[in-house]
């Protein structure tokens, strides 16, 4: 559609844009082996977390104007005039959002686990996991940007992070899921159900926040 | 019909002159509840075959982690009744009920972790219902916050409902956690369905100390909601005389 | 003649503030409406109102064009770190025919590879008018269109206005400085 379009064609431009979060990406992911070598600590097992922590931070960072740099300009201003319902253009936008950053990152992040620990199974584990849970922090965390909109995005973001705590609860079950080797597909579905939910909700809670916004 | 049943009793200034008749009667019944059910607790029971006495601390431990989340569905229903319906007493009595919510959830976290220490051998664990215990007490100083960095009140109340709907996701993972995961915790000795798995000489305690607690909880609520509303009414006539 | 827009007793209320109340007004198709109203007295409140990005505390307000409305507001809607080229595709406007003759008229045909942040105040402005210029609506809502342009550009400005209401659109707008349209005033006076 167009709107796919003219939102691929804003954040491509803008290269900071998408750049910046997933160089941030990479740079945590390089730290990692470094640092951990030198403590001589047992890589394995501490790579899973660190890369959950790396994609929450970036996906955090990466929704820092997401919606505050339309709302400056005016540009959410007339898409609110010109659609009745914002969750469509919502919905597009953190799409392109991930396809420029989530995507890249969850490809990044299974070559680093096959680079770190060398497993071809974890690493192509690793790949739809990290695909939903990158969509899924990013629709939180634009939710987040949106709340405080007028008020610079971070407080926004930081109050929701409480909600993607439980995610990375599961997601910590899901370590030890792969460790041991089991029951692997039934995580996947249950993340693909909550990616559903809220891929369809918050959209909608979003466009009435900035509708709030614009008043 | 039910619009205008609510708008009669959706007057703040209603709301304050019951609520104000009303407190001294449910404080003193809900802490002479409450201290009695701490004395039967505390003094006329028995030990626990396991635990000795350091169990006792149920009876301020359960009471507030069942109040910790009760609070946060009861701002829940607020929230949405103020989306639905546009009261404005409802969006006052969420942003009262927040900040009781959050100590009462802080008593539950620091009494579990004292309770911990003789029991577990720790006083802090990365099990999942303390977890998401401690998100909704984040989630608690999280909704203060964003209420009070707006300038504009209306907005301001309108997105405070919509992140306690969007945060009230937590509540059923704390009260299932326990079952979904295998925690430190115990599983519920209470249910609906069964018969408790406890002693009745304890169970009867503790059912009051819930009962009172709730209420001296509610007369915190009072007083947080009469705040409210005579911080955001005040330049309305009656709350001139009422000072 | 078609009404495009009937406002009976309009109230908007911000924070305890009242800004205006009881406003009614209609406005018919061909026919212009200028807000004339001190500083803060809810001019841009009420074209947003009209516009449908503010709901009004009190009062109807009745809509009836066919194609939807052009706002041009305070901010430009303009992607600063694109080109002059690339915001107009954002617009949609390429295939419109009279664009080269527009950008032509505005100065701005030798500005297309221009990143917008490096353009002028004014120029920017202009820019942001190309929408009001090929607009397909039947109301056209403007909040303070003539800051920052130069005297010919108002000429223009004012001439095409003048056009669309030739044209049967129907215009509303604030403005501090004067038009040379035939517009009936609407005073928002603080009470």
């Amino acid at each position: 559609m167009k709107l796919l379009k003219f939102e691929l064609l804003k954040l491509r431009k803008k290269s900071r844009g998408w750049l910046g979060p997933i160089l941030v990406f990479v740079l945590i992911m390089t730290a990692f082996p470094l640092t951990v070598e030198m403590l001589n600590k047992d890589i394995d097992q501490s790579f899973l977390s660190v890369l959950w922590i790396a994609t929450l931070l970036v996906m955090m960072l990466a929704t820092e104007d997401i919606f505050l740099e339309d709302f400056n300009d005016g540009t959410l201003e007339q898409m609110a005039i010109k659609h009745n319902s914002l969750s469509g253009v919502i919905t597009i936008k953190i799409f392109v959002y991930w396809l420029l950053i989530g995507l890249p990152i969850s490809l990044l992040g299974a070559l680093y686990g096959f680079g770190i620990t060398s497993s071809a199974d974890l690493a192509i584990q690793l790949i739809p996991i990290l695909m939903i849970t990158t969509y899924i922090f990013l629709n939180v965390f634009s939710f987040g940007n949106a709340l405080s909109l007028t008020k610079g995005s971070i407080l926004g973001i930081l109050i929701t992070m409480p909600l993607v705590l439980p995610l990375l609860v599961v997601l910590g079950k899901v370590v030890i899921a792969i460790n041991l080797g089991m029951n692997f597909l039934g995580f996947l579905f249950l993340l693909l159900g909550i990616l559903s939910i809220i891929i369809l909700v918050l959209p909608i809670i979003i466009s009435f926040v900035i509708k709030a916004h614009l008043e | 019909m039910i619009k205008k049943f609510i708008h009669q009793f959706a007057s703040p200034k209603t709301y304050l002159f019951q609520v104000d008749r009303a407190y001294p009667y449910i404080f003193y019944t809900s802490l002479s509840i409450y201290l009695g059910a701490l004395f039967w607790g505390l003094f006329l029971t028995s030990e626990d075959f396991v635990q000795g006495n350091s169990y006792r601390i149920i009876y301020l431990h359960v009471p507030a982690s069942f109040i910790s989340q009760s609070l946060y569905l009861a701002m829940a229903f607020a929230s949405a009744i103020f989306l639905i319906w546009k009261v404005k007493l409802s969006a006052y009595l969420v942003r009262s009920i927040a900040p009781i919510g959050a100590v009462t959830t802080f008593i539950a976290l620091v009494s579990g972790a004292i309770w911990g220490i003789p029991t577990w051998g720790t006083w802090w664990a990365w099990d999942a219902r303390i977890i998401s215990t401690l998100i909704l007490f984040i989630m608690y100083l999280g909704l203060i916050s964003l209420h009070d960095s707006f300038t504009d009140n209306e907005k301001a109340d309108k997105f405070l409902a919509i992140l306690v709907i969007v945060g009230s996701v937590n509540i059923p993972i704390i009260k299932m956690s326990v079952e979904w995961w295998s925690t430190l915790h115990q599983t519920a000795s209470i249910t609906v369905t069964e018969k408790p798995a406890i002693d009745p000489s304890m169970l009867y305690p503790l059912f009051g100390s819930i009962i009172g607690f709730t209420g001296i909880v509610v007369c915190l609520v009072i007083l947080s909601s009469k705040l409210q509303i005579l911080k955001r009414e005040k330049n309305k006539s009656w709350v001139k005389d009422y000072v | 003649m078609k009404k495009i827009l009937v406002a009976e007793n309009l109230s908007y209320k911000i924070n305890d503030t009242k800004l205006f109340q009881n406003l009614s007004f209609s406005l018919n198709e061909g026919a212009a409406i200028h807000i004339l109203g001190s500083n803060g007295s809810g001019k841009t409140s009420l074209l947003k109102i009209i516009s449908g990005l503010t709901k009004q505390t009190k009062g109807e307000i009745e809509k009836n064009y066919n194609k939807d409305i052009c706002f041009i507001g305070h901010k430009n809607a303009l992607k600063q770190y694109l080109t002059v080229e690339d915001n107009l595709s954002l617009l949609e406007i390429e295939a419109h025919g009279n664009l080269k003759s527009f950008l032509q008229l505005l100065g701005l045909d030798k500005l297309l590879d221009v990143m917008v942040a490096n353009l002028s105040y004014g120029q920017q402005k202009k820019l942001a008018l190309l929408r009001l210029f090929l607009n397909n609506s039947d109301l056209l809502v403007l909040d303070e269109p003539c800051v920052g342009l130069d005297k010919k550009s108002q000429d223009i400005l004012c001439t095409f206005l003048s056009d669309e209401l030739n044209a049967k659109k129907a215009l509303i707008f604030s403005s501090h400085i004067s038009l040379d349209i035939s517009a009936e005033v609407l005073q928002l006076d603080k009470a």
